[in-house]
């Protein structure tokens, strides 16, 4: 019982898109699609309470037995304290007077330099492992690099000013090899994912259970 | 060779030295190198040149602050474009942190910089947590995805939204994305919808955005800074009193190219060590 | 569908001249005949004009839309016919049968236009379509233009017709949306004759939409899933009856103890970092079942596991499959929660935070199995600086590059998903992936005979892969 009925009920859930796909009455639509996904987006909202719980548990945990980093995690619990009280009671967005609420504040100017800060590591990283990874091993690596260097001056305006064949090279490159890879990608991971999904719905495989 | 074999192993903080080098010199002296359109970005553009003025182009901001220095150049191009053209704008976010930041700031500026009213002109929706679940629900109604707007008012009282039901009253679907949601509104709101689907991406999304332009799945791609950068260039060669306002993209293009070639110089030297090593090896 | 954009009064809108000509007559018309510019439009609307037109010769029909939820009908009428007849009614044409016949010659036209100039039209149709219904409901119809007529609706109750949209003549179909099922709607398409005088079709029976049993426009995605389905359900019931299936080496797959057995014995943790999807994502639930796989080994071994999350579901999910392990091993002492955690739903916060794991405890092997974006390279690039072994799998193709650039071993694409068969040679997951290239083959078949057929031009079979 324990297990039929998650098993039923998952069963039931992953059917319900497939036959609101596929049939326009009304009430299938309220009850398979919309209300569906309502119900996801509540669960996923409550799922986000036992996050919050894991992340005090764990680093609590960490302060306490001052555990090595303990310092990043009292910094993280003093930020989540300190943003979730300026979310709940100090506003967002502009006030009247034009000048920000405290939570739009960090989010600007902490917040967003930090995360574009991040981002921009891949810049360095792409240089480090590109060094790694271009070699001219085999026939094929040499290929691959012939592609990459003339896929990287083809986008970038100099390409243009050693010739005007370069960037439409590195077009052609996009367009055709390019594609014809990730449609061949796309296509394979299109139907593993299908049939991973057919194993969940006749729960054959039942992650959702603890069960691999 | 030995000196050939300590230089294939070198301290990857140099290269990063070097990358940085790269960023930050262009900045202090601009190169101000020429940009040429590639044909999705042109097809991009000229699909919201079809749109007719009172149209309605959705803009979904569904990146973050991270993204911005590629997407928000994008954003802002496409924004002017659609203001110049009396295009109506609805803004809204399907990422959490594009709703909160993005969609504010850009909507906002872009309005002022050309006096397109709020409410009439444009709307942001805000942002709205479900992913996929908002984007089918949207096709049905976009006011039961979102009743107010990012001002919290009710969709109902805002003028533009009265002609805007759902998708149907949709001209074109541009979502400016990050993360799986631009794949999501090209899988889901183009092939169950028919709404035409335009994505704009950071450079390392765009190559599979490829496979769904040529399905004719999406009507273009914008891609990255360079993407960003050739739609500001057709939007001064169309309205040449646009020309003048800033153009990021543009200007980041020195940097990236400047980049690239300090990449590719250590493409090359990484090579030419390892064959030298390499005969090294194959002599002993 | 065309529209007649004049007078929407909006920025940089260039009227052609021909366009202004024929407005300025209009305009003049309707002062002669002293209608008002009031209503929508700029329309003339004389009172009794509106209610006694004069017949425009042409069947209007109304019908439900097929294969839809019940908010539209259809509209059909002859377009040359109409086109004819508002011509001969305008007075340009002497002769209505030639009229008409210049209407078929449009259409035909039309057909014949190049792949460019047809697809630019669609765009510019969708994109009309599009502003009709907006505009309608906005109330706000520009007047419609020369070969144009004003489809007209009067729901049950309504005194009189009300403009929804202007379509041009030789159109034929006009659908209407955004319709109420529990009301009955009447249609009429009406034109301006010489003079100005309202031209109208009689009027259609009151009908209302239909809700339908199916939506025929996806009977090719349903015919998908059921051969899918049959495949892999077949293919599942021949192993079951003990079927041998084979399955190629997978080599990520098969690093699995190594880089277990190298963490054990250097005495350090693994890092295992499902993806940043949630459970809705088939790669994440393909990697909690890898997860599974990875906890029973680090159970036996006594091998320290962390699971950092970003997604909460993930993790209540992981956290269920890692502690079942431990238990199936008989080590549920070896469990604790706080091995699989929750980090922050930010994707580069997230990629930060991992990376601080990463360099403050040095795990022996790092798995980066399921759904990545741009952190894969800052995740995997990290590992690498570190030493770790790294085992590495999506089916996201942009990602790929870099694991494969950055780790030891990566699972591309659908390997992923063939995981869970791999590690467990479950017959009945077996069966499932090879129904599943059963459909690939299927696939690759109708690709290469729809580039024979298409290249022979032969039209039609691709039509089957889009929306019927």
């Amino acid at each position: 019982m324990k297990k039929q009925v998650p098993i039923l009920l998952a069963v039931v859930a992953s059917l319900c898109p497939v036959v609101g796909f596929l049939l326009p009455q009304p009430w299938v639509d309220e009850w398979m699609n919309r209300r569906l996904d309502e119900w996801m987006v509540i669960i996923a909202s409550f799922a986000l309470v036992l996050g919050v719980v894991s992340v005090v548990q764990v680093n609590l945990h960490k302060v306490r037995r001052r555990s090595r980093g303990w310092g990043f995690s009292l910094a993280l619990l003093l930020s989540l304290g300190i943003m979730s009280a300026f979310g709940l009671f100090g506003g967002q967005g502009e006030r009247a007077d034009g000048s920000l609420h405290p939570f739009t504040w960090v989010f600007q100017f902490a917040f967003s330099p930090l995360q574009a800060t991040m981002f921009s590591l891949l810049a360095f990283y792409v240089a480090s492992a590109s060094y790694r990874a271009f070699r001219v091993r085999n026939v094929e690596a040499s290929l691959l690099l012939v592609g990459a260097v003339l896929i990287m001056i083809g986008r970038i305006p100099l390409g243009q000013a050693i010739h005007p064949l370069v960037p439409q090279i590195a077009e052609w490159i996009m367009q055709f090899p390019n594609t014809a890879a990730q449609r061949g990608i796309i296509i394979g991971a299109a139907l593993g994912a299908a049939a991973m999904s057919i194993r969940v719905m006749v729960g054959i495989e039942r992650p959702y259970l603890g069960k691999s | 060779m030995k000196l050939a074999r300590k230089l294939l192993l070198i301290d990857r903080r140099i290269i990063f030295l070097l990358v940085l080098a790269g960023a930050v010199i262009p900045i202090l002296f601009p190169i101000g190198l020429a940009v040429q359109v590639s044909p999705p970005v042109r097809a991009v553009f000229q699909r919201v040149e079809a749109l007719r003025p009172g149209q309605t182009l959705l803009l979904s901001f569904d990146y973050g602050p991270s993204d911005g220095p590629e997407l928000d150049p994008m954003a802002d191009a496409i924004l002017r474009h659609c203001h110049k053209r009396g295009v109506k704008v609805v803004g809204l976010s399907l990422f959490p942190l594009g709703g909160v930041d993005m969609a504010f700031a850009r909507l906002r500026q872009l309005a002022t910089e050309l006096g397109a009213r709020d409410g009439e002109d444009w709307v942001n929706l805000g942002y709205k947590d479900g992913g996929q679940a908002a984007m089918k629900a949207m096709g049905d109604n976009l006011a039961l995805v979102f009743p107010v707007d990012a001002n919290g008012v009710p969709v109902g009282e805002i003028p533009l939204m009265r002609a805007v039901r759902n998708y149907n009253d949709v001209g074109l679907a541009v979502s400016l994305a990050t993360s799986v949601l631009g794949e999501w509104w090209i899988n889901l709101v183009n092939a169950q919808f028919g709404v035409d689907v335009a994505v704009g991406t950071t450079a390392v999304s765009a190559p599979k955005y490829y496979a769904f332009m040529e399905a004719k799945q999406a009507v273009g791609v914008i891609g990255g800074m360079k993407g960003a950068s050739e739609y500001e260039e057709l939007v001064a060669e169309a309205y040449p009193d646009l020309a003048g306002l800033s153009r990021t993209a543009t200007v980041g293009m020195d940097v990236q190219s400047i980049v690239h070639l300090v990449i590719l110089f250590f493409i090359l030297f990484g090579n030419a060590m390892f064959l030298a090593t390499r005969r090294t090896r194959q002599e002993a | 569908m065309r529209v007649d954009r004049r007078g929407s009064g909006t920025i940089g809108r260039r009227p052609g001249r021909r366009g202004a000509a024929r407005g300025a007559l209009a305009l003049l018309a309707a002062l002669l005949a002293g209608g008002g510019l009031s209503g929508a439009g700029a329309a003339p609307a004389a009172g009794s004009d509106r209610e006694n037109p004069r017949p425009l010769a042409a069947t209007l029909a109304v019908a439900d839309t097929p294969a839809d939820g019940g908010s539209s009908l259809t509209l059909t009428w002859d377009g040359a016919r109409l086109a004819a007849a508002l011509a001969e009614a305008h007075g340009e044409a002497e002769d209505p049968a030639a009229a008409e016949e210049a209407a078929k010659e449009a259409a035909e036209e039309g057909v014949e236009e190049g792949a460019e100039e047809a697809a630019d039209e669609a765009v510019e149709e969708a994109a009309d379509a599009a502003e009709t219904r907006a505009a309608a409901r906005a109330g706000a119809l520009p007047a419609p233009g020369a070969g144009e007529v004003d489809v007209e609706r009067a729901a049950a109750g309504d005194t009189a017709f009300a403009r929804i949209a202007s379509v041009p003549a030789s159109a034929g179909r006009f659908v209407d949306e955004g319709l109420e099922r529990t009301t009955t709607y009447r249609y009429r398409l009406t034109g301006r004759g010489a003079g100005g005088r309202l031209l109208a079709t009689p009027p259609t029976p009151p009908l209302a939409p239909r809700v339908n049993a199916f939506r025929t426009r996806r009977l090719n995605a349903l015919a998908a899933m059921v051969f899918m389905g049959a495949c892999v359900v077949g293919l599942i019931l021949r192993a079951r009856r003990g079927g041998q299936i084979y399955i190629r080496r997978i080599s990520g797959l098969d690093a699995i103890d190594e880089a277990v057995g190298r963490a054990t014995e250097m005495g350090r943790k693994i890092l295992y970092i499902p993806g940043i999807i949630s459970v809705n994502e088939p790669q994440t639930l393909a990697s909690l079942g890898i997860l599974g796989y990875v906890a029973k080994l680090t159970a036996r071994y006594g091998t320290e596991l962390e699971v950092p999350n970003i997604d909460p579901l993930t993790m209540a999910a992981a956290r269920e499959i890692v502690k079942q392990s431990y238990m199936e091993e008989g080590h549920p002492e070896g469990f604790r929660e706080e091995m699989v955690h929750y980090i922050t739903g930010d994707q580069f916060a997230y990629a930060a935070a991992v990376n601080g794991i990463m360099v403050r405890d040095r795990p022996a092997a790092n798995f980066l199995l399921g759904w990545f974006a741009a952190e894969s390279l800052l995740l995997s690039e990290t590992g690498q600086s570190i030493g770790a072994i790294q085992i590495a799998g999506t089916a996201q193709v942009t990602q790929l590059p870099f694991f494969v650039s950055a780790c030891d071993y990566t699972m591309l694409g659908e390997e992923l998903f063939a995981a869970s068969a791999y590690l467990s040679r479950d017959p009945l997951i077996l069966g499932s992936i090879a129904g599943q290239d059963v459909m690939k083959a299927a696939i690759l078949a109708a690709i290469v005979l729809g580039v024979v057929l298409s290249t022979a031009g032969v039209a039609g079979f691709a039509a089957w892969f889009t929306a019927l």
